[in-house]
């Protein structure tokens, strides 16, 4: 447990393979900066302390993953928990974080006389509001990213993966509103709501 | 009719109505063995919260319907069924049971006793209705 406590890159591999569930050492190499060859070694060890299991060549993390995580983090971010300007950004990321979910699933669904039915993307009024709002609370996340990223690097990732799926989407590629399979809106923010919780040591609530 | 075991949030509507023996996965490692077993379309998968994310791999792969205990339709797994089109039944709880699912204020026998009782069955999805996914007996 140590050696995640200390070590940077193990600790970035396991915690990109333990946000995206399952991530091939290519996508873990692209989310983190590191050349692919010292994934596969960061991957080798992380599997050898059973942290991690590779199947059909990707990496899933094991039932050891998220309590290693969490004992490494409390050891590694004890500054960021005790910032209380972190902490403040926090208290308001809640209500952005419920406004951002139910927007998604505004994306999704459309109310029809009371009823949800799926969103088929015809009325392009609709969808481009319910865009328009996904960049307002993308932006409202800029000052919390900016404050952990001061923090760790790692947080200055989010940002530029925000932007390029935005772009996207602005080019009409709408799949990187959701799709989870992408680097999506939904997948990033995902994404960086785990991270945030586990650098904070905070549960998920319903 | 047939007997309706569960019933909770339809996540969104479908006529797909996927079939399978219910399995209660409880950690990461239960749905990586699972994937591995190649036997992921042969069950309807139940999970204790709308916020279990280690189910994702699962529906990534492949999986035919899942129910959860708690949660909400918009939540992450919520958003996710719906990306992929999996029947989710949502905040399940048992027609024959007074137990009910309480934000914050769930006592573990609640969802013990949901586990108890469709772990193992063979049940259908039915979520053609826009409110309530119903979870039927198909054995």
């Amino acid at each position: 447990m140590t050696a995640l406590a200390s070590d940077k890159t193990d600790y970035d591999v396991l915690n990109t393979v333990a946000l995206k569930k399952m991530a091939t050492p290519q996508v873990v190499a692209e989310a983190c900066g590191l050349p692919r060859t010292e994934v596969e070694a960061a991957l080798d060890r992380l599997a050898a302390q059973g942290l991690l299991v590779v199947a059909g060549g990707a990496a899933l993390p094991t039932d050891e993953a998220e309590p290693a995580l969490a004992a490494a983090a409390a050891r590694r971010y004890g500054a960021v928990r005790a910032d209380a300007e972190v902490g403040g950004l926090v208290e308001r990321f809640e209500t952005v974080n419920s406004q951002f979910l139910t927007t998604m699933s505004s994306w999704q669904q459309v109310d029809v006389g009371g009823r949800k039915v799926a969103n088929d993307h015809s009325d392009a009024e609709y969808d481009d509001k319910v865009i328009a709002r996904l960049d307002k609370l993308i932006a409202r996340l800029g000052p919390l990213l900016e404050a952990l990223a001061g923090h760790d690097a790692r947080f200055g990732t989010y940002p530029a993966r925000f932007r390029s799926a935005l772009e996207r989407i602005d080019r009409g590629e709408h799949e990187y509103v959701s799709s989870p399979t992408l680097d999506s809106v939904h997948n990033v923010w995902f994404e960086f709501h785990e991270d945030l919780l586990r650098t904070l040591g905070r549960e998920r609530t319903e | 009719m047939a007997d309706v075991l569960a019933e909770g949030y339809n996540v969104f509507d479908t006529a797909k109505s996927p079939s399978g023996t219910v399995k209660y996965l409880e950690s990461p490692a239960d749905v990586i063995g699972l994937i591995q077993s190649g036997r992921l379309a042969e069950h309807i998968l139940l999970v204790q919260g709308g916020t279990t994310t280690f189910l994702a791999p699962a529906l990534s792969m492949g999986a035919i319907g899942v129910i959860t205990m708690s949660g909400a339709p918009e939540s992450h797994l919520g958003i996710l069924s719906r990306e992929f089109q999996t029947p989710c039944v949502m905040t399940a709880h048992l027609t024959s049971s007074e137990s009910r699912y309480v934000v914050g204020n769930t006592d573990p026998s609640h969802f013990e006793e949901i586990a108890k009782a469709l772990d193992g069955r063979k049940v259908r999805l039915d979520c053609t209705d826009h409110e309530v996914g119903r979870v039927v007996a198909d054995d």
